[in-house]
């Protein structure tokens, strides 16, 4: 339960921040929720749902258009398909959200005696 | 601090610096291996990076925007193919849209090829492998490019006009870029990791002055200065002449020209003592051209004049042109613009249509200069030594030191070459005049251009063309066509400005240019129709000495053949024929070199191949076997022949096709056709059979690598619109027909950039268009290439010219609104 909470937090919070700062604030929120509500497995909280944030709304953006720069980005970058593009980006934005979320849950942990 | 502590603050210090680290590393660009890496979660985050450019299918309008600058409310509407058509209530709200429209959809492109124009991409690319990236800015800053658009900018300063259109254009651009932060910044700054800068009316003298680079730069003066060196001046006449001989001249007219000033004197050579070895630029495209043609509505099935062009250059994604309309006050103009430049360059007026070709006429000349000493301060001219001028260039290159570079100046112009840069035996100085490098008024030319409304207007307007020469087509509602030669020619004196000249005496330099009312043009011609397509401008009798790169000589007499024999022309006549691949020189040399095979020993392959070969129609459609074996035959027949003219170390050029096939057919034991590494004496015959030989292999070759039994031409041929950046992901494969030769002059990477086609009626313009690409440059858009299909299979969209906002918004994909700031 703490997991989901957790998970849906760091979801809701950098995507708020995304939308309006660089994309690295999401490690910012990530890091605000590991400090506040803390779960056994934080790292996996902010790994997933800084990979699900970004996987989510990149199909969003992509399924609206017929555009293929999607598919011409996975070339550029030596990707063969595009699937590939996605599985690079959850996991970029996943380890930096999950190492985020575990540092403010570790802060946590030196204060809290 | 008990050491349970002490572990937890440990644990939490190395978790801090991985996250930092890991946020440092993504948020950096690397260069791997020479291959540039954008900062990978900056690019990748799909509410910053590349995704927020890719654009919805259904797109909204935004919100009317009020934008400091403009003195009246503006409508722009975009058609449903996102050409913009704009309603200003001014020229200075007018220009101040384009310049904020064109941005809107071209604002990469348009700093980039700025960027490219000055000498300034090792700044956003690098220095390049090998330097390549460094050695191409040092040389457009040698070749005195931004001197060039400098002095052309200096000179405009007094025109009220046109000073109204570069500097709304650019506050409109700047008004653009205002808006724009790391989100919502086009692709390909993203992509590499860059910011744009102010946009400066510089950039626009620098964009025009690129054009005229990229028509005015294949000269061949050192080339031929070597020839003449090698062979003697009769072998030059011979494989070189000014007067080819082709039948068709932009203007035959015979006793025609009222005026004469045949110059008697010639100018003295200034022949170096040794051979000029350099490696010179890359030049521009040498099929760089155009075709242009009008028929009189005696020839029409309306009984309107129809006008249609179509400019050849090289082919890019983002496309070369921009179409737009505009609408103010005293001008209603519609057609294609140079992203980067104000105004309409080719198309329309309420009551006039006009399109370009290239004139190919010399406006580059090389002169040798003697210095007083190494250290090249001081040069001789008219019997004593004046001081050079010495500009310190500096460059900026990503990711390495600074490099400043030192360039001579003399009277002439800058000296590219020495020992610093590309020469090869450190003894070439040699001084480089450009009619680009003068001051001239090609920004006013479009400014009348735009508003001309007859015959008068448009001759006036047209005389402020000056560099690059364009051939103008035009045609009127009222039913006058003509056709002018157009720019600041220098009035040259037999063989002055084909080989390189004696920098050391000023009367060496360029006496004056001729008058325009001396120029070559003709009004209402008898035969009802004007055609260009870079063929020599004039029949014999025209007085003035004119020398060129080289000239056209298939494109040009395949036109008129047709138009000749046509009579009650449909708009739909002239989209075919805009479409053409009849290959004329095929037709000229094919069954020559056929009949040289008869009696050859020839295996079953080559036996195939000269069946199919026999029965092939000319036509140089993208399924025809025939047209790629004719091809690569008629390639190894020219490498074979002048085998002598390709040397890493001097200097030198083939002759042209036309005069290679008079060789073939008139001179087959011309020394020439012997090959110099073989011990027998070859004619025409033995190359021609070597060559194909040689083909057939080739060609079996590409069959076996492709697995293919076939070969047809446009799979052959593979052409191919690559990204400004040369990254293939953003380019797109083009199989389409066509060769050099053919009025659909598609080649590997270049062709018709844009094809236009416009009936003069009495009832209003009725207009066609269409371009490889789209109008927008955003790769993530619709409309990046929406338009290549059409214009590779040869359709046409119409292009329609609204007389009000409200009469636009019909059909309209959307509108954009730009108020003035209320208070």
């Amino acid at each position: 339960m703490k997991f989901i909470v957790q998970f849906i937090a760091i979801l809701f919070f950098a995507h708020l921040m995304d939308l309006f700062l660089p994309w690295y604030s999401i490690a910012l929120a990530a890091f605000v929720v590991g400090y506040f509500l803390k779960s056994r497995l934080t790292f996996l909280a902010g790994f997933l749902a800084i990979a699900t944030l970004w996987t989510f709304n990149a199909w969003l953006i992509d399924s609206s258009s017929t555009s293929d720069l999607a598919t011409r980005v996975s070339h550029i970058l030596n990707l063969k398909h595009v699937f590939l593009l996605y599985l690079l980006m959850a996991t970029i934005g996943g380890v930096v959200g999950g190492f985020a979320a575990m540092t403010g849950a570790l802060l946590r942990d030196t204060v809290a005696d | 601090m008990t050491t349970e502590h002490l572990m937890r603050v440990i644990k939490f210090l190395i978790s801090l610096s991985v996250t930092l680290l890991l946020i440092f590393v993504l948020d950096r660009r690397w260069d791997i291996g020479g291959a540039p890496i954008p900062p990978v979660a900056r690019f990748l985050d799909p509410l910053g990076g590349f995704w927020r450019n890719i654009e919805p299918t259904d797109m909204k309008a935004p919100e009317p925007m009020p934008i400091q600058g403009v003195t009246d409310d503006i409508t722009i509407i975009l058609d449903s193919l996102a050409i913009p058509h704009i309603f200003a209530a001014n020229d200075l709200d007018l220009y101040f849209a384009q310049g904020y429209v064109t941005a809107r959809h071209r604002l990469w492109q348009m700093e980039f090829l700025t960027h490219a124009a000055a000498g300034r991409v090792s700044e956003i690319a690098g220095v390049g492998k090998d330097n390549a990236i460094l050695d191409y800015d040092r040389g457009q800053r040698r070749l005195g490019m931004v001197y060039a658009a400098k002095r052309g900018l200096d000179a405009l300063v007094t025109n009220q006009e046109a000073m109204i259109m570069l500097e709304k254009y650019t506050e409109g651009v700047n008004a653009y870029i205002s808006t724009l932060s790391y989100k919502n910044l086009p692709f390909e700054y993203k992509l590499l990791n860059y910011s744009p800068e102010k946009w400066t009316t510089m950039k626009c003298l620098l964009l025009l002055k690129s054009m005229a680079q990229s028509l005015t730069m294949r000269e061949k003066d050192m080339e031929m200065t070597n020839t003449l060196k090698l062979f003697g001046p009769e072998m030059v006449s011979l494989l070189f002449p000014d007067k080819e001989g082709v039948p068709d001249p932009i203007i035959d007219n015979p006793g025609g020209w009222k005026f004469n000033r045949t110059i008697s004197d010639s100018i003295p050579l200034a022949l170096p003592d040794e051979l000029i070895k350099l490696q010179k630029l890359p030049g521009p495209n040498p099929a760089n051209g155009s075709n242009n043609w009008v028929v009189s509505g005696a020839k029409t099935s309306t009984g309107a004049p129809i006008l249609s062009g179509d400019p050849h250059l090289d082919l890019s994604m983002p496309s070369l042109w921009y179409a737009i309309q505009l609408h103010a006050p005293g001008i209603n103009a519609i057609g294609t613009s140079l992203p980067g430049l104000p105004g309409v360059i080719i198309g329309c007026t309420d009551s006039i249509a006009w399109s370009e070709t290239n004139a190919q006429r010399d406006m580059v000349d090389w002169y040798k200069i003697k210095f007083e000493d190494g250290t090249r301060n001081k040069y001789w001219l008219d019997s004593q030594w004046v001081e050079s001028k010495k500009v310190v260039e500096k460059f900026v290159p990503r990711g390495s030191d600074i490099f400043y570079d030192t360039i001579v100046y003399t009277e002439w112009g800058p000296i590219p070459y020495d020992a610093s840069f590309h020469s090869k035996d450190n003894r070439t100085n040699y001084a480089f005049k450009w009619m680009g490098h003068e001051p001239t008024e090609d920004v006013i030319a479009i400014y009348k251009l735009n508003r001309a409304n007859n015959y008068k207007q448009f001759t006036e307007a047209i005389s402020h063309a000056g560099c690059p020469g364009q051939n103008f087509a035009f045609a009127s509602m009222s039913g006058d066509i003509a056709m002018h030669v157009q720019g600041k020619f220098p009035l040259r004196r037999q063989l002055e400005g084909k080989f390189v000249l004696d920098g050391s005496r000023k009367s060496s330099g360029w006496l004056r240019t001729i008058p325009t009312q001396e120029n070559i043009f003709r009004l209402n011609p008898a035969r009802g129709f004007e055609s260009s397509a870079n063929q020599y401008p004039a029949d014999e009798t025209y007085p003035f000495y004119i020398t060129a790169g080289s000239f056209e000589a298939y494109r040009n007499r395949r036109i008129n053949n047709e138009l000749r024999k046509m009579q009650n022309i449909k708009v739909s006549d002239m989209m075919k024929l805009q479409t053409d691949n009849y290959n004329l020189k095929a037709a000229e040399i094919l069954p020559l070199m056929i009949e040289q095979l008869k009696g050859s020993n020839l295996n079953d392959k080559q036996k195939d191949a000269v069946k199919l070969i026999s029965s092939w129609d000319y036509i140089d459609d993208p399924g025809s076997d025939g047209a790629t074996y004719f091809e690569v035959w008629f390639r190894k027949v020219i490498a074979l022949t002048w085998d002598e003219m390709q040397s890493d170390e001097v200097l030198l050029q083939r002759p042209t096709d036309f005069t290679t096939i008079k060789f073939i057919r008139e001179n087959p034991s011309f020394i020439f056709f012997d090959i110099k590494s073989t011990p027998e004496v070859e004619t025409a015959g033995d190359i021609i059979r070597k060559a194909f030989l040689l083909s057939v292999d080739d060609i079996d070759q590409w069959k076996k690598a492709h697995h293919e039994s076939k070969v047809p031409w446009g799979d052959y041929k593979n052409s191919f619109i690559n990204h400004l950046l040369r990254i293939s992901a953003l380019g797109q494969q083009i199989p389409g027909g066509g060769s050099a030769e053919t009025i659909n002059a598609l080649t590997k990477s270049h062709g018709p950039s844009w094809r236009m086609i416009a009936s003069l009626e009495k009832t209003g313009i009725k207009m066609w268009a269409v371009y490889p690409g789209g109008q927008s440059g955003n790769p993530g858009s619709r409309y990046y290439n929406n338009m290549t299909d059409h214009w590779l299979h040869g359709k046409y969209y119409e292009l329609k010219s609204y007389a009000t906002a409200d009469e636009a918004q019909g059909e309209s994909l959307y509108k954009l609104e730009i108020e003035k700031p209320r208070h």
